[in-house]
């Protein structure tokens, strides 16, 4: 009797015997969220200067002029240590539940760094580096029994949502913060966090919780997301969300974060959560896979596999007590730094992190250390003419790419949402043979270093 | 190379799997169980402090309507289940009430058709959920014999349906309140 007077109270037990829960339906509501940061930088790095390099000299372009002459000349730049960034982003949620108890609603989040870099006085082809994109904007449907369906642009399962192990909770994030935005790219940055896998678009699973056990899957087409179709011209390119077959791909493929390198991505992770003895304890582990596009030639005759698909295990475990939060990931298998795959032959990636945090009352402070070996820039090849795969035989190349992170930082809240913040990162990348920072005429620049002090603030609402 | 299909199938497979078992056992996952990425969410990981759900444009503020469910101001029990005690017992003259150990006492009671027969109702608010088991009624009774009060049975069935009104209130007050 009372379990069914309470039962048939209860909105989503109610909701799936489909009748006489009418007055549990609620409207949705539109929230608003998001944040605002201010951060002041000091940045050492490698590669930061350059000397007598073929570049954009003349502001306004994108290195092509009006009258389309190529604009690109040799020059030189030198740059200073001190800078100033400003983010923000706001995110509207939507949440509703219907008569019969299932929850759905959708998620956009708008971001202000829709570039990295921007031209001044930019013409029409270009943008300034403040536009407004998307980040993450997905639907869902839920009920408490069945789980979750996610859909649209948004974090796989291994790709952030149910990952353990990773500790950023001081700081901006450590060595997944923000001090990635005051380095020049010709010096180190980017590491391969779970959310750097991307938010193509997908479909997820997450199953409900029982006796502390969850599970999920997802799966993605491709690595392309938002509207449209990614081509740049009116005929198929290699920026074409479809596209699984181009002259170049494996060139590119491993280099480059934004081509269309995945196929068929799929994420499998489970999880379990609970206490031990007052310890808060979670572990998870699971795996992506995807396939990855095919070289053709360039007369489009012959067609050859120079990548392999992407295949990474990953496990991670984390414990919480007394205000310490610590914690420990490993990931393994064909992956190169950005989550791209790897050229055939090439070595597997190892990567592990450990992370600490301590909070006690308005302070907390923490650090965390990533380290792994990857493939780097392997040297494999496609003949792009004869379609050809190419064994990369310089021995002054190692093969083998290391990266190390650390970082320390802390935080005093103000109020809530609102913190002080300072943060210290160290990150250097190691590739015998190879010059990383991509300027040729300076020497072979196989070791990069970069240290990033910032001090700022941040709200968050 | 990738293959879809076995996935296909563990997509089919997994949501079966997971409705198997027992509601008990089995709860939902809030939004906040899953990563985010984003750096206002890392920002609002800081000091493990409760997560801001925003600022409500349109529609019903429901997370301070859920606080005010779970406990409302000054409340350490279950709002819906002391309200349901307060509104069921109320026609009983009221002894005390803490809101914070959940426990109501009322006054003895005769009523008007039977002046020899009194009673009396402890009632305890277990917890802050909102469950069958989370009230329990005590009757006491007594009758009146050569101007006596002496103690008397009460049947067991007398607290239990006591119990299933207050529970039943409960959901009536949990249904306006969804309602809103």
């Amino acid at each position: 009797m009372r379990k069914i007077l309470l039962g048939t109270t209860a909105v989503v037990g109610a909701a799936l015997l489909g009748a006489g829960t009418a007055s549990a339906q609620q409207a949705p509501t539109v929230r608003i969220g998001g944040y605002f940061n201010f951060f002041t930088g000091y940045t050492q790095q490698t590669s930061a200067n350059a000397n007598n390099v073929p570049m954009v000299t003349s502001p306004g372009d994108n290195g092509t002029g009006s009258n389309g002459t190529s604009t690109v000349q040799n020059g030189s730049v030198r740059t200073n240590k001190w800078d100033m960034r400003s983010d923000a982003e706001v995110h509207v949620f939507v949440d509703g539940k219907t008569a019969n108890g299932i929850s759905y609603g959708a998620v956009i989040e708008l971001e202000v760094d829709a570039s990295e870099g921007q031209l001044l006085n930019s013409r029409r082809n270009t943008s300034a580096k403040t536009g407004v994109s998307t980040d993450e904007m997905y639907g869902f449907i839920a009920t408490p029994l069945l789980g979750q369906i996610r859909y649209g642009d948004e974090d796989g399962v291994l790709g952030g949502l149910m990952n353990t192990g990773v500790v950023t909770n001081f700081g901006t994030g450590g060595v997944y913060g923000e001090w990635q935005n005051f380095v020049i790219r010709s010096g180190p940055r980017t590491t391969t966090s779970p959310g750097d896998l991307g938010d193509a678009t997908k479909v997820i699973y997450l199953s409900p919780q029982f006796f502390g056990f969850d599970f999920g899957a997802s799966f993605a087409p491709n690595q392309g997301q938002g509207s449209g179709n990614g081509c740049i011209q009116n005929i198929p390119t290699y920026t074409c969300d479809r596209a699984i077959t181009w002259t170049g791909a494996t060139a590119n493929g491993v280099n480059h974060d934004n081509y269309t390198s995945r196929r068929n991505e799929y994420q499998v992770a489970g999880r379990w959560r609970g206490t031990l003895g007052g310890i808060g304890l979670a572990v998870s582990g699971g795996y992506i896979g995807s396939g990855a596009p095919q070289d053709i030639n360039t007369t489009g005759t012959v067609i050859t596999r120079g990548l392999n698909g992407l295949g990474v295990a990953y496990g991670g475990i984390q414990a919480t007590a007394y205000g310490f939060t610590l914690g420990a990931n490993y990931q393994h298998g064909d992956g190169n730094f950005f989550w791209q795959p790897t050229v055939r032959g090439s070595r597997a990636m190892d990567q592990w992190m450990i992370g600490a945090s301590y909070t006690i009352g308005p302070v907390t402070f923490g650090g965390n250390f990533v380290t792994g070996t990857y493939a780097g820039n392997q040297g494999n090849t496609v003949n792009t003419t004869t379609g050809a795969f190419v064994t990369n035989n310089n021995t002054a190349q190692a093969r083998q790419q290391r990266r190390y992170g650390m970082s320390f930082g802390g935080n005093y809240r103000l109020a809530p949402g609102l913190d002080i913040v300072a943060e210290y990162t160290n990150y250097r990348i190691r590739e015998r043979g190879v010059d990383l920072d991509g300027i040729a005429n300076n020497g072979v620049q196989d070791r990069l270093r970069a240290d990033v002090f910032i001090l700022g603030t941040r709200l968050a609402f | 190379m990738a293959r879809p299909f076995p996935l296909l199938a563990l997509a089919i497979a997994l949501p079966a799997l997971a409705a198997c078992g027992s509601s008990e056992n089995t709860r939902a996952n809030n939004m906040s169980d899953y990563g985010d990425d984003s750096r206002r969410a890392r920002a609002q990981q800081i000091g493990n402090q409760l997560q801001s759900s925003g600022i409500v444009l349109f529609g019903t503020d429901r997370s301070r309507q859920a606080q005010d469910a779970a406990a409302g101001p000054g409340l350490a029990v279950n709002a819906y289940l002391w309200r349901a005690t307060l509104d069921t017992l109320s026609f009983m003259p009221l002894a005390s009430a803490d809101p914070f150990g959940g426990v109501i006492i009322t006054d003895w009671y005769s009523p008007a058709s039977t002046p020899d027969e009194r009673f009396k109702a402890t009632a305890y608010v277990l917890g802050r959920q909102l469950r069958s088991d989370g009230i329990r009624i005590t009757v006491f009774r007594q009758v009146r014999r050569g101007g006596q009060w002496l103690d008397a049975a009460v049947s067991n069935a007398t607290g239990s349906e006591l119990e299933d009104k207050v529970l039943a209130r409960a959901r009536e007050l949990r249904s306006q309140s969804a309602a809103r």
